[in-house]
């Protein structure tokens, strides 16, 4: 019997996770930063998805293997980088602190024009993005680049939606004004 | 959705998202047409969308990540697996940087010819006019999609939503820019919905709009962008997205 239940398991892997292996590894990449690093993180991820995978009954397989993705880097993170998450809870008082003061989106905000943002090239955009602060360049990255809507991301990263919006409403503003700045002094 | 907030300037970017319920979106139309600075701030956010979108080189998993994983794991190699789309990408790729090269890399520029909404509008409209809406007309999907074989790099991913009252009528190639794209025709009652899909790294999502009265919807699922265009109302188009997405996540 037991053979019988990992050879279910097996089947299941193979198509509940597998096929998301590249979005894994897309996200693994956006939060460690480095190639090696991310298939590392991959790797891990699998294996909890593998020793987890009866207990997953839901029907989104993609959020469903992101968010142990997540959890893994996280983990990896806060071994190896841990200033990095260190962030995670100061930073979201100092925008509130901002966004009190009405200075977060208030008229002191940037106004670039909208022809700047579109010189941008893909190099400018992906260093722009690796510096944002984890919780929004996650949020950024799982929506601008995977294509998850709110829920699922709200899922994946464990906020209410509310804070959804609010982060990616955050990162594009900042991706806004760091490639607007760079495209302003560098030129093309 | 209804939004936990009311901030126009976090609501904007959920109106562009397409996440807005249709009472919600009008309001923040409104409060585009009334605020300057908020209408450029939609403009800014589009742009780096649509920037993100098509400049961002797709991660793709490293060749044989999945075969040392299976290792690991004591699974067999899948020896069948390998990139999804990868001839379709290649030349939907090459189309891309064809037509940047072709138009002066100018097309950026905001005032672009006609939209990818546009073009996807009037593929619909001209297929409303000829005889036949579709250019191989079942409602099995297993007839449709080999029907793309040969005449696209890649057939599309067809499902069956009969079930969800969205029973398909078949399929014809479309053209979108240069790109020649598979395009399905399913039917909602007495209407039609036409979905298209292309590589996700030559056409962005859009919000939910209209056209010419005719229903829009865009999507990225895996790479892909999906948009179905029709006049049925937006509600129902919703969920058409809702049910292709279901069912074809629940093939993947």
């Amino acid at each position: 019997m037991e053979s019988l239940d990992s050879e279910d398991d097996r089947a299941r892997f193979s198509t509940v996770v597998l096929p998301h292996l590249g979005d894994a590894y897309a996200l693994a990449r956006w939060l460690t930063g480095d190639r090696a690093d991310a298939e590392d993180v991959v790797q891990e991820a699998c294996l909890r998805a593998f020793r987890g995978i009866g207990g997953f009954a839901g029907t989104n397989a993609r959020a469903w293997l992101l968010t142990i993705v997540r959890h893994a880097a996280y983990t990896w993170l806060g071994k190896n980088r841990s200033a990095s998450l260190l962030l995670v809870e100061d930073l979201e008082a100092v925008e509130r602190q901002q966004a009190s003061g009405a200075s977060a989106f208030g008229q002191d905000a940037q106004t670039p024009e909208a022809g700047l943002i579109a010189k941008a090239d893909a190099q400018r955009l992906e260093s722009a993005i690796a510096e944002l602060p984890v919780p929004f360049r996650e949020t950024l990255v799982l929506r601008d680049v995977q294509g998850l809507d709110y829920r699922e991301i709200a899922e994946v990263t464990k906020v209410p939606i509310g804070t959804v919006m609010s982060r990616l409403a955050r990162a594009r503003r900042r991706l806004i004004e760091r490639v607007a700045t760079d495209e302003a002094k560098g030129g093309s | 959705m209804t939004p936990p907030t009311t901030d126009p300037r976090l609501l904007v970017h959920a109106y562009l998202d397409g996440e807005l319920d249709p009472a919600n979106a009008l309001d923040v139309e409104r409060q585009l047409a009334d605020d300057p600075a908020l209408a450029a701030e939609r403009e800014r956010i589009e742009v780096l969308r649509r920037v993100i979108a098509e400049r961002l080189p797709r991660e793709s998993a490293p060749p044989g990540l999945a075969r040392r994983i299976e290792a690991t794991l004591g699974l067999r190699p899948a020896a069948a697996r390998t990139a999804s789309h990868p001839s379709w990408r290649a030349l939907a790729a090459s189309v891309a940087v064809a037509a940047f090269i072709g138009s002066g890399a100018t097309w950026l520029a905001l005032s672009p010819g006609p939209t990818d909404a546009d073009m996807v509008v009037a593929n619909h409209m001209r297929a409303l006019m000829a005889p036949q809406p579709v250019d191989v007309g079942s409602s099995d999907r297993h007839t449709v999609k080999p029907w793309f074989n040969g005449r696209i790099p890649e057939a599309p991913r067809v499902v069956d939503l009969a079930s969800e009252g969205f029973p398909l009528v078949g399929g014809r190639v479309d053209v979108i820019g240069r790109t020649p794209v598979p395009t399905l025709v399913y039917r909602r009652r007495q209407h039609l919905i036409s979905l298209s899909e292309a590589p996700a790294s030559r056409m962005a999502a859009m919000p939910q709009g209209q056209i010419a009265g005719y229903n829009i919807v865009s999507w990225t699922d895996s790479g892909v962008t999906y948009w179905a265009v029709s006049d049925v109302a937006a509600a129902d188009l919703s969920a058409f997205e809702k049910a292709f997405r279901a069912a074809a996540s629940a093939e993947r």
